[in-house]
């Protein structure tokens, strides 16, 4: 595990259903990121794809591995990258059933996935209707430091990401396509979750419009302490080398000690009135 | 929440951004080579006419003047020619009496009398002038619609609603008046009265039958979710009115739909055929 890593937000508008054009974006902004002296680069929510695919998400998705992950993992082992990427994932044991699922691959190869676990349906989306949601938060032990991984809606749910900060995620990687009318939420919540898990959050959202969707943009590095370190531009594709120092982690932890201070109990009770709603 | 004016209060600078935004990714993604706009020199073809300039360049912007004898209206034409002035739009006018005679004529069963139907086919004929620019000349048609008139079902269907995008319809008359003189109108044409221009002093508010300011706040209501009875007792207006207004919302949704057709095959157009608007 690395002291400091640099990240690169890849701050990216995808064509929709255009995967050829996707991954050649994706390889010309890591070997830029590379030239940067980044580690780890991070691309949006279903960047491989574009994010409104409605009824085509089926012809779209891929398995894990599949041809587009074995081309990242080329690159990654070419240029020595981690990289992470959105893309639809098709179940391998069966033809119809998609995921939509965040992908870490590293020089070694493929590292792991996540499937996201809360589907928004409600307003302009309508996920559920599509994807089936995964069941298991995602922590990794990488050469860079543990890293957890989530997507955009899951932000609303503290529990993710407390899930992968407990399974020791330092830096926890949030994707997204998120559109415009709800960026107020999006930039108090990934503080709020960097903050309360004295975590590392990188954030890193589409840009671009797809049909009446306006992506957002405003990817951000947010430090453990909720402090916003890098931003990108909002509404266009931008490119932020950032670094992460997980030497302040231990301030931020004895600073605001909530890990210290969790209460296991209250989370049976937690379940308990859930599940009574 | 209170249903006051101050809810209808938005960040009009972002509010242009954000169409003006919309509009330019639009018209490029289409591989369009501009837009083409009723220029009727109302407040919403005017405001429309103010974005898509502002967003694209007003020389990609064509404002069309469509005027008919019956309902010639020289204040119209002047306004319609400050807001091209000022906005740097091309504009072409078309006057459209003799298209209008001609259907009407070729029409068997045609009556002079039933203004409704007549209007409908001006409105309509507009339309078709809009769209042969847009193929000629590979323009995105812009329409005009506001939130107001779409929820009240206030328009022609298939005429003056009918259009490429529609930049304005998630705003309420009485926002897009305010967004017009943020964008530069002058007060005297936002606050204009509104007319659809079918008949001869046909007036929007008249037909209606109530003021854009108390209508707008009741379909606010209606849009969060408000039943009528709470909406009536918020503004202190008659409980009969907003259930009036909620008949005619509900009562329209056919205008803001594409038809419906019976379930048969495997999927369906309308229902769950549901496919990207554009592959790019």
């Amino acid at each position: 595990m690395k002291d400091k890593i640099k990240l690169a937000l890849a701050q990216i508008s995808s064509k929709r259903e255009n995967k050829i054009e996707n991954l050649l974006k994706i390889e010309k902004l890591t070997l830029k990121a590379k030239q940067q002296g980044a580690d780890l680069i991070i691309f949006p929510e279903m960047s491989l794809t574009g994010y409104v695919l409605f009824d085509q998400v089926y012809e779209l998705a891929e398995t894990i591995p599949g041809p587009s992950t074995q081309k990242i993992e080329a690159l990654a082992k070419k240029t020595g990258m981690h990289i992470v990427f959105g893309m639809p994932e098709l179940s391998e044991k069966t033809q119809a059933t998609v995921f939509n699922t965040a992908v870490l691959l590293g020089p070694q190869g493929l590292i792991g996935k996540y499937r996201k676990m809360y589907l928004p349906t409600h307003s302009v989306f309508e996920e559920k209707r599509y994807f089936r949601p995964g069941y298991e938060p995602a922590v990794f032990q990488t050469d860079l430091g543990n890293i957890g991984l989530s997507i955009c809606y899951d932000v609303f749910f503290p529990e993710v990401f407390r899930l992968a900060r407990l399974k020791g995620a330092q830096l926890i990687i949030c994707i997204s396509a998120s559109p415009a009318v709800r960026s107020s939420y999006f930039e108090i919540l990934t503080s709020a979750r960097a903050l309360e898990n004295t975590a590392f959050l990188a954030y890193v959202n589409l840009a671009g419009v797809e049909d009446d969707l306006q992506f957002w943009g405003g990817s951000r590095l947010v430090g453990p302490t909720g402090d916003v370190l890098a931003k990108a531009k909002y509404d266009e594709e931008d490119f932020v080398v950032c670094e992460v120092d997980f030497g302040d982690l231990k301030a931020a932890e004895t600073f605001i000690p909530t890990l210290r201070d969790l209460r296991p109990e209250l989370f049976d009770k937690l379940k308990e009135y859930s599940e009574h709603l | 929440m209170k249903l006051t004016p101050s809810l209808l209060e938005i960040d009009f600078s972002e509010t242009q951004r954000r169409i003006c935004r919309f509009i330019k990714e639009y018209v490029e993604n289409a591989g369009a080579k501009g837009i083409v706009l009723g220029l009727s020199g109302g407040i919403d073809s005017g405001t429309i006419a103010a974005l898509s300039s502002l967003a694209i360049g007003g020389e990609n912007v064509l404002g069309l003047m469509l005027p008919e004898k019956e309902n010639f209206n020289q204040k119209d034409i002047d306004d319609a020619k400050v807001i091209a002035e000022q906005f740097h739009l091309e504009t072409q006018v078309c006057d459209i009496s003799d298209a209008l005679n001609g259907i009407y004529g070729t029409i068997p069963v045609f009556d002079q009398s039933d203004r409704l139907c007549k209007g409908n086919v001006k409105a309509r004929t507009r339309m078709i002038y809009l769209y042969y620019y847009a193929n000629k000349q590979n323009r995105i048609v812009c329409g005009s619609s506001d939130k107001s008139e779409t929820m009240m079902g206030y328009f022609t269907k298939w005429g003056d609603a009918a259009a490429d995008i529609a930049p304005i319809m998630d705003l309420y008359k009485t926002q897009v008046r305010k967004l017009a003189i943020h964008l530069g109108i002058t007060k005297e044409l936002a606050l204009k009265p509104s007319t659809p221009a079918l008949w001869p002093n046909q007036l929007a508010e008249s037909e209606l039958g109530i003021k854009y300011e108390t209508l707008d706040l009741i379909l606010f209501g209606l849009e969060l979710f408000m039943v009528p009875q709470e909406v009536a007792e918020q503004l202190g207006i008659e409980k009969e009115l907003v259930d009036n207004i909620k008949r005619r919302w509900l009562a329209n949704e056919h205008k803001r739909r594409m038809p419906l057709a019976p379930k048969i095959g495997f999927r369906t157009v309308g229902n769950d055929f549901r496919l990207p608007r554009h592959t790019y």
